[in-house]
């Protein structure tokens, strides 16, 4: 093996990247929480429709489905950088319920993504919440929960 | 593309399989005879053909292959640059040199 790699080397070198992420170092979980409350709002306002009109049923069925969906993706999108991308292992090593957060989560996301389900919403917008705290308390700010101003009438995570 | 081409890695996403600076040894003989499998490290073309890449196939779908680095916490891979067709693919890395 070794005479082989000794020929081998004698190929011509040509170059291959192994590429890091490009590290620009911003991360938020703003989009998320945004994202999450969306759900919540698609949910209640799937489960709360009501109309004599079939084709306009069909049709608020359809983009209200369409935008919940949307939302779910951009949660799965936002958690999976910040689980991969921002969260080191010290974070993971000092916040043990961490990796479990966000796999129990984006767990709720797929249920939430699957049905009109509010208990699954809740629990996705619950795990965001965790996780934004999280994430401010590793930028050494603390964060603190505010009653949003959406319609889900439900609180978001910022930070004094 | 040769059959047997040396390819010098630059980028720490396929950490500690494969380190920075080092070389490895792309077969395009494989594929001529069998399909891209799970944990195969392939090296393949982005999506501008500019710039060739190694990582792992991790999941097969319609044809198409998702690659992830092994260091995942550091890596621009399938996450970012979507599912790619066989035709991206150049070779199987099969020896590090």
């Amino acid at each position: 093996m070794k005479i082989l790699k000794k020929i081998l080397v004698l190929l011509p070198e040509q170059i291959a990247y192994a590429h890091c992420d490009i590290p620009c170092g911003i991360y938020d979980p703003h989009m998320a929480q945004v994202a999450a409350h969306t759900v919540i709002r698609m949910t209640q306002l799937l489960t709360d429709l009501k109309s004599d009109d079939q084709k306009k049923m069909t049709h608020d069925i359809s983009r209200m489905t369409h935008v919940k969906e949307e939302h779910a993706g951009i949660i799965e999108e936002e958690l999976e950088t910040l689980r991969n991308d921002y969260f080191k292992e010290e974070h993971y090593a000092q916040y043990s319920n961490l990796g479990d957060l966000f796999t129990k989560t984006l767990k709720s996301v797929s249920k939430a993504r699957q049905n009109i389900d509010m208990v699954s919403a809740e629990e996705v917008l619950s795990g965001v919440l965790q996780i934004a705290e999280i994430f401010y308390k590793t930028k050494g700010v603390e964060p603190v929960r505010v009653k949003s101003v959406f319609p889900t009438e439900r609180e978001i995570v910022t930070y004094k | 593309m040769l059959l047997l081409a040396r390819f010098k890695i630059i980028g720490h996403s396929m950490e500690p399989q494969i380190e920075d600076g080092q070389s490895v040894l792309v077969s395009s003989i494989s594929y001529l005879f069998k399909t891209p499998k799970i944990n195969d490290i392939v090296a393949f073309k982005d999506i501008r053909n500019t710039q060739v890449l190694i990582k792992r196939i991790t999941k097969i779908k319609n044809g198409k292959y998702f690659v992830l680095g092994d260091n995942k916490r550091d890596s621009l891979d399938s996450r970012k640059l979507g599912f790619i067709s066989k035709d991206k693919i150049i070779g199987e890395v099969i020896l590090n040199l």
